[in-house]
């Protein structure tokens, strides 16, 4: 597998994995770069660099996680990119695959039991997802910038533990596994044990949407899981030494 | 998912010219993935890596970094290592890759090492459930714990847990309510019985 680096023209790097298009999004950028390098446009969009770089590298190949540069980035970068990619999920990847369930399920109203089964597990899971991803919004991201705010100004230190006494991050972390399984269980559902007599092209449809959901999803979990969360310990660690 | 464990290749070499090089023909040979590190402490990068891999670097570079890659990479696979040897008089052998090798004797080279590789001796995903197993898999549906299933069969708990554990690997599937889906749409409890509402 071959890594990008900031010298290569983003055109040709969306060529060889057009499934970074959302990512760069994610990251500030639109289509329409011309030939430009990577270096050129984060120059230009005042993007960090080694940010880019390193975001993309790690959606484009998963065996691929430098966990010690990761844990450079500040935090507000990294909480920066998981809003955004909330955001994609709410506004466009979760209707989009409700659309495509529905259209697939509709295609065979025979198996109105098994739609049904199918159409309660994909809810259920989206539901949680969407609980999941609210609280992160409302609960854990406030208090991480808000820690991450207390450590750069020390004015602010005492307010914050007051506000939050006794401060730990581990009374927020949840485990994403849960949610993984069940994206994989919902994948080999559709692909292994559904009956036959289904619509083929609507059932790609759907699962071509699916694995896209999937490789996001297990990116998204990765950061939170070993950057973001290390990350915060390791800032609730530096205030304590300051108490 | 798949159980098959990938063969992937890990050239390391301080230079790009040589890693390019290398990568590109390498591409003809049976690695699913090449992997390019310019030093072997790289590979602290790579912590999701699994399978079988080869690894081709300098003799040097084996010896300073083959206990700390071992270490990454053997976890559920093979690790087998091939000398790079980039000095143009270096003795010609089978056991190692020469400069002036053309790209189908190194690939042949690499081929003949991975095909040492342990055989897939993978479980069979597509085996029949066992008819214990069945049982487990149907109290699960009903939502019963491992404890309560390990009382109403007479085994221990732990027992339990390793048939779930069989259930998952035939399956592919892992969460209960995954279960219990699997279960409806394979006939082997039906939808009435069940509280859906509850369990998926």
């Amino acid at each position: 597998m071959e890594l990008f680096n900031e010298n290569n023209k983003l055109a040709s790097v969306i060529h060889k994995d057009h499934s970074l298009l959302p990512v760069i999004n994610r990251l500030g950028i639109k289509l329409g770069f011309g030939d430009k390098t990577i270096r050129n446009i984060c120059e230009e969009k005042g993007i960090d660099l080694n940010f880019f770089v390193e975001t993309i590298n790690v959606f484009h190949y998963e065996a691929y996680f430098p966990e010690k540069r990761l844990l450079d980035f500040s935090v507000s970068m990294v909480i920066e990119y998981l809003l955004k990619t909330h955001k994609y999920y709410i506004e466009y990847l979760i209707p989009e695959n409700d659309r495509l369930i529905e259209l697939f399920l509709a295609a065979n109203p025979a198996e109105s039991a098994e739609n049904d089964l199918v159409r309660r597990f994909y809810t259920k899971f989206k539901d949680e997802f969407v609980i999941h991803m609210n609280f992160e919004e409302r609960v854990m991201f406030p208090y991480i910038l808000e820690l991450n705010g207390a450590i750069l100004n020390p004015d602010l230190r005492d307010a914050f533990i007051k506000k939050y006494p006794g401060y730990s991050i581990e009374g927020y972390e949840k485990e994403h596994s849960n949610m993984d399984d069940k994206m994989d269980d919902l994948k080999n559902i559709i692909i292994k044990y559904l009956p036959p007599n289904y619509d083929q092209n609507r059932g790609n449809a759907f699962l071509f949407n699916l694995f896209m959901f999937d490789k996001d999803l297990k990116n998204h979990s990765r950061i939170e899981d070993h950057i973001l969360i290390p990350k915060v310990k390791q800032l609730e660690k530096v205030l304590m030494s300051h108490e | 998912m798949s159980n098959i464990p990938t063969k992937s290749i890990l050239v390391i070499c301080p230079s790009d010219i040589v890693l390019t090089g290398l990568f590109e023909i390498l591409k003809g040979s049976q690695a699913e993935e090449i992997i390019q590190l310019h030093r072997g402490d790289e590979i602290f990068d790579y912590p999701a890596l699994a399978g079988h891999f080869l690894v081709i670097a300098s003799p040097e570079e084996i010896e300073k970094s083959s206990a700390l890659i071992r270490k990454i990479l053997s976890t559920d696979g093979s690790v087998q290592f091939m000398n790079l040897q980039l000095e143009p008089v270096a003795v010609n052998t089978n056991q190692a890759v020469n400069l002036f090798d053309s790209p189908a004797l190194i690939c042949y080279k690499a081929n003949e090492i991975m095909n040492s590789f342990p055989a897939n001796q993978s479980k069979d995903t597509n085996a029949e459930l066992t008819r214990r197993e069945t049982e487990v898999l149907k109290l699960l549906t009903k939502g019963y714990s491992n404890k309560e299933i390990a009382d109403q069969l007479f085994v221990s708990t732990h027992t339990v847990i390793s048939h779930r554990k069989n259930i998952s690997e035939k399956t592919g599937i892992k969460s209960a309510s995954g279960m219990t889906m699997y279960a409806i749409l394979k006939k082997i409890i039906d939808v009435n019985d069940i509280d859906t509402a509850d369990l998926i």
